[in-house]
């Protein structure tokens, strides 16, 4: 029995009826060259949809995500007017449902332009405020910083906070860690807990030129979401859930 | 703005990962490809009421893709432009991190391939579609479809060295 190239393809591509599927399948057992072509038409298709799989997990463009909300919806500043690009705004907490989790994939399509990748931060903190002292060789949250960690709720706090909370998980090893922007700091950052301490797991400095550290708040930089990420087991914690954590101490 | 079009435009914007690797299986460079999604976004809002209810938006989407870089590529032969190749070295928006060697010679069979035999391989093998969507959105019988699919696969295997 000879098969012509398009059944074997729609073989390969699982598109033929359970009988013509089986009667292949049986003809493939006997022949290895029908084996082979059949072969063929799955190699080509992963590599050409390995190739371009990539493409799905860039960050995508500002200027498409504004574009994609709709003419009427409130214009963000046009791409022009934002040369750093690839920024992303994190939907504001009042475009989601009470209490919804912000869910990990949302935080993965950011990138921020406000921040200054791969600037350390701690000693801009160090240096302009009491944020920061150095525990045991860790570098630990203190004053108003500190503070902020504690007790401030993400789904309830000023726009105008000096130091505002970004999202707040727990981590791989059980503890609770807290993204943070400090307006009196430039510098934005990661937090975990450590016994009765914040931990700075990761800081960088923040350019509050660059838009004002507000916006910075519900942005993430790709290595700052690196940070987290690396560290996030499940879900971030929901309004709820960060209210209970918190009412605990973060213990 | 009415919440129903903040959902609409809220499901958009989950869609523009799959839009952006489609309208890159069509483009050789992200740029072309991101202004073929821009437009292809935009077209989609002015004609929102042509969405049936019940009708995937995925699809609807994907068929105006299809359309506006059909149309785009009429345009660019008729003022005689040709799209910048993959490895423009001196194109801004080219990103040298997402020049994968497989990417690259991918996108240069593809390149290669008539328009309609490029629009099924990137509906079926890269979008992972069905032969009767990828025959609805590009709006042609299954038997063509099918057809057009098998010239399109010899071609790239021709080109990728894989006869």
């Amino acid at each position: 029995m000879t098969y012509d190239e398009e059944t074997l393809m729609a073989y390969a591509d699982g598109e033929l009826d359970a009988a013509s599927r089986a009667e292949i399948a049986a003809a493939i057992e006997q022949d290895p060259e029908l084996a082979g072509r059949v072969a063929k038409h799955r190699a080509l298709r992963t590599e050409v949809a390995g190739a371009l799989s990539s493409v799905i997990d860039q960050s995508v463009p500002e200027r498409l995500r504004a574009a994609a909300r709709g003419p009427l919806s409130a214009a963000p500043p046009a791409p022009e007017a934002r040369p750093r690009g690839n920024v992303v705004q994190f939907p504001s907490r009042g475009s989601h449902a009470p209490g919804a989790p912000w869910r990990a994939r949302e935080w993965t399509a950011m990138a921020a332009s406000l921040v200054l990748g791969g600037l350390i931060g701690w000693h801009f903190m160090a240096r302009s405020t009491g944020d920061v002292t150095s525990r045991g060789g860790a570098l630990v949250a203190r004053g108003e910083l500190a503070e902020a960690l504690d007790k401030q709720l993400a789904s309830d706090q000023a726009n105008d906070a000096s130091v505002r909370i970004g999202l707040s998980f727990k981590s791989k090893d059980g503890s609770y860690c807290r993204s943070f922007v400090s307006r009196a700091s430039s510098a934005a950052g990661l937090a975990c807990r450590k016994d009765s301490d914040w931990q700075l797991a990761f800081t960088e400095a923040i350019d509050p030129e660059a838009g004002g550290v507000r916006q910075a708040a519900s942005e993430l930089s790709p290595s700052l979401l690196k940070a987290v990420e690396a560290r996030m087991a499940g879900d971030t914690l929901d309004a709820n859930g960060e209210r209970t954590a918190r009412d605990a101490a973060w213990q | 703005m009415t919440s129903a079009s903040e959902e609409i435009g809220e499901r958009i914007v989950e869609l523009l990962p799959r839009l952006r690797r489609f309208a890159r299986s069509l483009s050789r460079n992200q740029h072309d490809a991101d202004d073929l999604v821009q437009s292809v976004v935009e077209r989609a809002w002015r004609n929102l009421a042509q969405l049936k209810p019940g009708a995937s938006l995925h699809s609807w989407m994907f068929g105006i893709m299809k359309n506006a870089w059909i149309d785009d590529r009429r345009a660019r032969g008729r003022r005689g432009e040709v799209a910048l190749p993959d490895d423009s070295g001196d194109h801004p928006a080219v990103n040298p991190t997402d020049m994968n060697a497989n990417l690259w010679s991918v996108s240069e069979a593809m390149d290669k391939l008539p328009e309609e035999q490029r629009l099924a391989i990137a509906l079926v093998l890269v979008e992972g579609m069905s032969y009767k969507e990828a025959s609805d959105v590009l709006e042609i019988p299954m038997g063509t479809l099918t057809s057009r699919l098998a010239r399109g696969r010899a071609a790239l295997a021709a080109a990728l060295g894989e006869t």
